[in-house]
């Protein structure tokens, strides 16, 4: 913002520098031809230059009007800074028009008012190739706007005309003016141009850094919300711990000293012990029914409700949308349909490999698909991470290998380093399991 | 944003309330009175006394303004004719210049070259009231540059010969007749001629003076042509040369003429006119009587002379253009102003029907003793086959560039054809630049 109205104060600068050129060539060329009219050299003149010259009026008046007009119209673009690109073409239009008219009135001694409009206005176009077509017409006019080349001033008595009336040190120092004022010009435009490249540049530089900071906390966040699912899987272990140590140790406590009241009557009093091992046997089955109740509150709610199926397309589009991972996922077991233990071991395998492939192995894209030959489900999930060159406990591998086994299942899983598919790092985990129709819960 | 609409809105009310004073302003200026400003010079431009030089033109102001009762016509009086040019080019350079303007005869061809001078084409084209017939030809032409025409003639001079009779009758030699050619011009030259005793034949006789009177011009009809070879051309030098080399080497001077040693010497009508009547020929040359008639015919030309003709132009810049036009296309061809002027003025009215009218020829009878040499005949002998030279942009320099090395020539002979070729091809390779 600093450097924007260090900018605009540039510009405010040559169109100051500008207006004291303009009334210089103004009272150049007028007094001159006044002075000549007095010293009765006029026809003299005339002869010479060959063209008669415009009213002495004219100048002054068009190029200081117009200048007026000029900075009207810039500062009034600057002010009611307006977005529809009509009203900013007419703007510019504008500025441009008026910059001839300018040079027009000014005999085309002088054409450095086009650098000063396109200083103006180079800042003001946003788009970069209109940007280059405004530099080419204003250079253009800059370039083309001379007396020496302009077909148009051919009628006009030239600068040199007017000088050539003075003594050699008048004229001198005239044209000493006029390049100081010219060559004034051109320097600040060069000044303004390098800082407007400069602050460019530094504003391009902050916006790289600025992005790779946000990538970085991008990541992070990404990183934080599996970490909170992770602790929510700890919290939901803690509390398996508990309802397992509640309900089976307490009924297994059970078991044991009924069976072992029951083992010290059964001598004495064989009524009584086969009164205890019922007791026992019903207590184990309630001990078997809490147990099963336990599991079934510790499976996914949904899972519960809505079926394996949309269960895990729900957890995937999920996963996606939290952690922007590209996940493909392909389905052609059919029905999925299985029993309890087996939807929540398959569940949980997809779930775990998902995180894995993100927290360590930084994947942006997972594939998972599920195949089924006559009874036996396989679930293959690969991913374009890292990788992982010493596979170590923490990455859940244990429990899936166990969950499976439970199920005479079988896991795979390595790098894929040397896939040659598609030549690209990442890792892979293979499980299949024999699945059972699901059967109706007693 | 409020504020800055409300910004705006003033913005937009302060322009459109100058735009409106501006618009009022304009129609103000543009309906009521105003003056148009004429540029004129004070006496004769002829070199000859003129009691008021100012009488045809109020009288011409009088009738304008009686025309237009919301113009004032207005000059600024005072301006001798030797400071005339430049008093508007100073007024010219201050952008203060008349509205309408008389163009002296030298300083037409800067002007209208410099973009001074309106263009009047189209005026001439749309007036109906206004017949380029009625004027003689050469008059009309000394207004036009590069074929446009940028100014109208308001009188002319042609060039005529003044004879020192009495330097003639002492040797014995008849007055030549009005039709009388270049033979006849050298036999009297040759017959004059006295080295010993400083009598010369002629004084200020130009190759350029013979080339009008051979009917012919340096420069093609489109300016793109200098014609120095053509042998109506080389004619004339040849013959200015044997002129020249009567005197033997001798440079005749304007004092040899003045005191009666000379025969002839080339003069503008004006002067024969101004120094005619009583009160001035006696001034003027005290030792000799002399008369004027016209300049002697070439072989394949006539009794033609190089015409001078005074201009009315009007500024390409003014804003009464309408006016302007009008008031110069009154002094140029009312016949009444001009009848007028032809009294009062030392110079020639362009138009047909004045210079050669009844009223003319009996007030120059009555007026001139010797004037049976300029009845209506030859004046419009003269007047019609006259020279205008035709301007054009590199006229002047291309004329330099010739008349420089032909006068070097015939005064120091001899007449050099590749000389001449040389010449001709360097102006050529110039007029083609």
């Amino acid at each position: 913002m600093n450097n924007d109205r260090n900018l605009n104060l540039t510009v405010l600068h040559m169109y100051y520098l500008n207006f004291v050129t303009v009334v210089f060539y103004s009272l150049v060329s007028n007094a001159t031809a006044f002075r000549i009219a007095r010293h009765f050299q006029a026809y003299e003149f005339l002869s010479e230059a060959g063209v008669i010259p415009n009213h002495p009026w004219r100048m002054p008046v068009q190029t200081i009007l117009l200048f007026a007009a000029l900075l009207c119209v810039s500062v009034t673009k600057n002010v009611f800074h307006h977005d529809s690109p009509v009203v900013r073409f007419c703007f510019i239009l504008a500025e441009i028009i008026l910059c001839i008219g300018i040079i027009e009135g000014l005999n085309f001694y002088y054409s450095g008012i086009a650098l000063v409009v396109l200083a103006d206005l180079v800042n003001y176009m946003e788009n970069n190739g209109r940007r280059i077509i405004l530099m080419i017409v204003l250079a253009s006019v800059f370039v083309i706007g001379r007396y020496d080349i302009i077909p148009l001033a051919a009628d006009r008595i030239a600068f040199a005309s007017w000088l050539s009336y003075y003594s050699q040190p008048v004229r001198t120092s005239i044209s000493l003016m006029e390049s100081i004022l010219v060559s004034a010009n051109i320097i600040m435009f060069v000044y303004y141009m390098v800082m407007l490249f400069t602050s460019q540049k530094a504003e391009n530089e902050r916006i790289v850094s600025l992005n790779e900071q946000l990538k970085e906390a991008n990541r992070k966040l990404r990183e934080f919300a599996l970490e909170l699912e992770r602790m929510a899987e700890i919290r939901e272990r803690n509390r398996l711990a508990r309802e397992i140590h509640d309900t089976l140790g307490h009924t297994l406590t059970g078991i044991i000293m009924g069976s072992e009241a029951s083992l010290a009557l059964f001598e004495d009093s064989p009524e009584e012990s086969k009164k205890r091992i019922e007791a026992v046997t019903r207590s184990a089955r309630d001990g078997l029914n809490d147990v099963r109740a336990s599991i079934k509150a510790l499976r996914p709610d949904s899972l519960q409700k809505q079926g394996l199926e949309i269960t895990l397309r729900e957890m995937i589009a999920k996963f996606q949308k939290t952690t922007n991972v590209a996940v493909i996922y392909e389905q052609f077991a059919g029905k999925l349909e299985f029993a309890v233990d087996e939807e929540d071991t398959l569940y949980r395998i997809i779930q775990e490999c998902m995180t894995n492939a993100v927290r360590h192995g930084h994947a942006d894209v997972i594939q998972i698909c599920l195949r089924r030959h006559d009874d036996i489900l396989t679930v293959d999930i690969r991913d374009n991470g890292s990788g992982c060159q010493t596979v170590t406990e923490g990455f859940g591998l244990r429990h899936m290998q166990e969950r499976l086994d439970l199920l005479s299942g079988s896991l795979t899983y390595g790098n894929r380093a040397d896939d040659p598919n598609d030549g690209k790092k990442g890792f892979y985990v293979i499980a299949s399991l024999p699945v059972r129709r699901r059967q109706q819960e007693e | 944003m409020s504020q800055r609409e409300k910004l705006l809105s003033k913005l937009i009310l302060i322009i459109s309330v100058f735009i409106m004073l501006a618009g009022s302003v304009w129609l103000n200026y543009s309906s009521a009175d105003y003056i148009l400003k004429i540029g004129v010079y004070s006496g004769s431009y002829w070199g000859t006394p003129n009691s008021d030089s100012y009488r045809i033109l109020d009288q011409a102001a009088a009738r304008f303004e009686e025309l237009h009762p919301n113009i004032k016509v207005e000059y600024v009086s005072g301006i001798v004719s030797d400071e005339y040019s430049e008093w508007l080019a100073e007024q010219i350079l201050k952008g203060t210049e008349p509205d309408l303007y008389f163009v002296l005869p030298e300083d037409f061809s800067l002007l209208a070259s410099a973009g001074a001078l309106a263009d009047l084409s189209d005026m001439i084209k749309a007036d109906s009231q206004f017949d380029p017939d009625s004027y003689y030809a050469p008059c009309l032409e000394a207004g036009r540059y590069n074929g446009i025409q940028y100014a109208l003639p308001q009188e002319s001079v042609p060039t005529i010969m003044f004879v020192n009779k009495t330097l003639l009758e002492e040797k014995g030699i008849d007055f030549p007749e009005s039709d009388w050619t270049w033979d006849d011009f050298y036999d009297i030259c040759q017959k004059v001629t006295d080295v010993e005793n400083h009598i010369y034949g002629v004084y200020g006789y130009t190759w350029l003076n013979a080339l009008y009177s051979n009917g012919f011009s340096l420069f093609s009809e489109d300016s793109s042509q200098c014609r120095l070879l053509d042998s109506r051309v080389l004619d004339a030098i040849r013959f200015v040369r044997r002129i020249t080399e009567l005197n033997q080497g001798y440079t005749v001077t304007a004092r040899d003429f003045d005191i009666g040693n000379v025969a002839f010497r080339p003069f503008l009508y004006s002067e024969y006119r101004g120094y005619q009547p009583y009160p001035w020929r006696v001034k003027v040359y005290t030792g000799f009587e002399w008369d004027g008639i016209p300049m002697p015919a070439g072989e394949w030309g006539g009794n033609y002379s190089e015409l001078h003709t005074m201009l009315l132009g009007v500024s390409a810049r003014t804003r009464h253009s309408e006016a302007a036009r009008e008031f110069a296309k009154m002094l140029s061809s009312d016949t009444e102003l001009q009848q007028d002027m032809m009294r009062d003025s030392s110079g020639i009215s362009p138009l047909k029907a004045v210079a050669e009218s009844p009223e003319t020829v009996a007030f120059m009878k009555e007026n001139i003793p010797g004037g049976i040499i300029f009845d209506k005949e030859s004046i419009h002998e003269i007047m019609s086959s006259a020279v205008s030279i035709p301007y054009f942009s590199k006229y002047e320099q291309a004329m330099t560039m010739a008349d420089t090395a032909v006068s070097e020539m015939i005064a120091n002979g001899p007449v050099n054809e590749d000389e001449l070729l040389r010449i001709q091809r360097d102006i050529n390779r110039f007029l083609k630049k």
